[in-house]
């Protein structure tokens, strides 16, 4: 729980840099998304088998898509569903082809 | 107990689903909470990214600034020149007013309001007046310095989303000030702070560096707000028309307070 919120409070923050801070330093007219880099590497980063079978790259996806919406002009939602497929793909690729190696080499 | 795990998991994804749609029923109360307890660490953000970005762009560019100021100094001289010659056409045009006995004088009703941030995605900027301030949808914004920065697409209680010359969805008549009648032709936004002049007349004479102004047609922009500067004209045999980048007059950086034109 203490671990769903750090990651709210997080992504809130991060979320505020982007609309107002970064919104200064544009490379080529595009603002960075740091919420998606932040989301690819908690999904990256996390255990195989994360406990409550949710890891903090899904919680990362929902919060910062949420974040997202609510600081952009489309509808509550839609960035959460693109954000969790990025993660939870990252996941399944991961799971795919390279835990399954760590997890033979540990055997 | 495996298939009762799994279900009770499916059931949270739901009722998730669910609540995060449900969500959408009360949109804007619920954008305006977040924008609201938002807003004072975004206004101190806002400021710390504008003073950094111009401390590291003062860096960059100073080599560039000796240059510039040469031309500056050219220009000055150039506009002093002008600005004789437009304040005798002033005094001429106060002068035929007064002869007329009209007052064409008019001035906008302005609603003050900061800027609080930039959507995330697209070309939208938050200001922090909203419905009660009056604020309706489709007002015209402009900045301190008289330029039009867009209209407001989005009303909130306390806050309001201003879209921006720039994004996709907008577009409106403009003309391009010319020494002749000035010539017609469709502004509208390409994203990313790119603005296209667009239908301008093959035969049409256009310079780069010339100014675009409203023209007041369609009735939501006043006449004669600037727009920016042709930067690049883009004329092609096959094509009826021809096309023109423009440097939008605001500078997205620079923007701190905005002006909501309630009446003009």
């Amino acid at each position: 729980m203490r671990k769903i919120l750090i990651i709210a409070v997080l992504f809130y923050i991060l979320i505020l840099l982007q609309t107002s801070f970064l919104v200064h330093f544009n490379i080529f007219g595009h603002v960075p998304n740091f919420i998606l880099f932040l989301v690819i590497v908690l999904s990256i980063s996390e255990t195989p088998t994360p406990k409550f079978g949710v890891g903090a790259g899904v919680w990362g996806a929902v919060f910062g898509g949420f974040f997202l919406d609510i600081f952009s002009s489309g509808p509550i939602g839609f960035q959460i569903l693109i954000y969790t497929a990025i993660s939870i793909s990252v996941r399944l690729i991961l799971k795919k082809y390279l835990w399954i190696n760590i997890l033979k080499t540990k055997e | 107990m495996r298939l009762s795990f799994n279900r009770s998991k499916i059931l949270i994804v739901v009722i998730g689903i669910l609540l995060i749609l449900s969500l959408n029923f009360f949109q804007r109360e619920v954008k305006n909470f977040f924008y609201c307890i938002s807003f004072p660490i975004q206004k101190v953000l806002w400021r710390a990214g504008d003073r950094t970005s111009d401390f590291f762009e003062i860096i960059v560019e100073i080599k560039k600034l000796k240059t510039e100021n040469e031309k500056l100094k050219l220009k000055i001289q150039e506009l002093l020149s002008e600005n004789t010659e437009l304040k005798e056409l002033k005094r001429e045009n106060e002068d035929l007013r007064k002869a007329l006995e009209i007052d064409l004088k008019k001035d906008f009703k302005l609603i003050l309001a900061d800027v609080s941030g930039k959507d995330a995605l697209e070309d939208f900027v938050l200001i922090n007046k909203g419905s009660k301030e009056g604020i309706l949808k489709g007002f015209p914004v402009m900045t301190s310095q008289r330029t039009l920065l867009g209209k407001i697409d989005e009303v909130y209680e306390n806050f309001s989303r201003i879209i921006l010359i720039s994004n996709k969805n907008s577009s409106f008549n403009a003309k391009i000030i010319t020494a002749d009648d000035g010539v017609l032709g469709v502004v509208h936004g390409e994203g990313n702070f790119r603005v296209i002049f667009d239908l301008i007349p093959r035969e049409a004479k256009v310079k780069e560096g010339s100014s675009v102004v409203t023209t007041g047609f369609e009735g939501i922009f006043p006449e004669g707000i600037l727009v920016g500067e042709i930067k690049k004209i883009e004329k092609n045999d096959v094509a009826p028309f021809q096309k023109a980048k423009v440097e939008p007059a605001f500078n997205i950086k620079e923007l701190n307070a905005v002006f909501i034109i309630s009446d003009f």
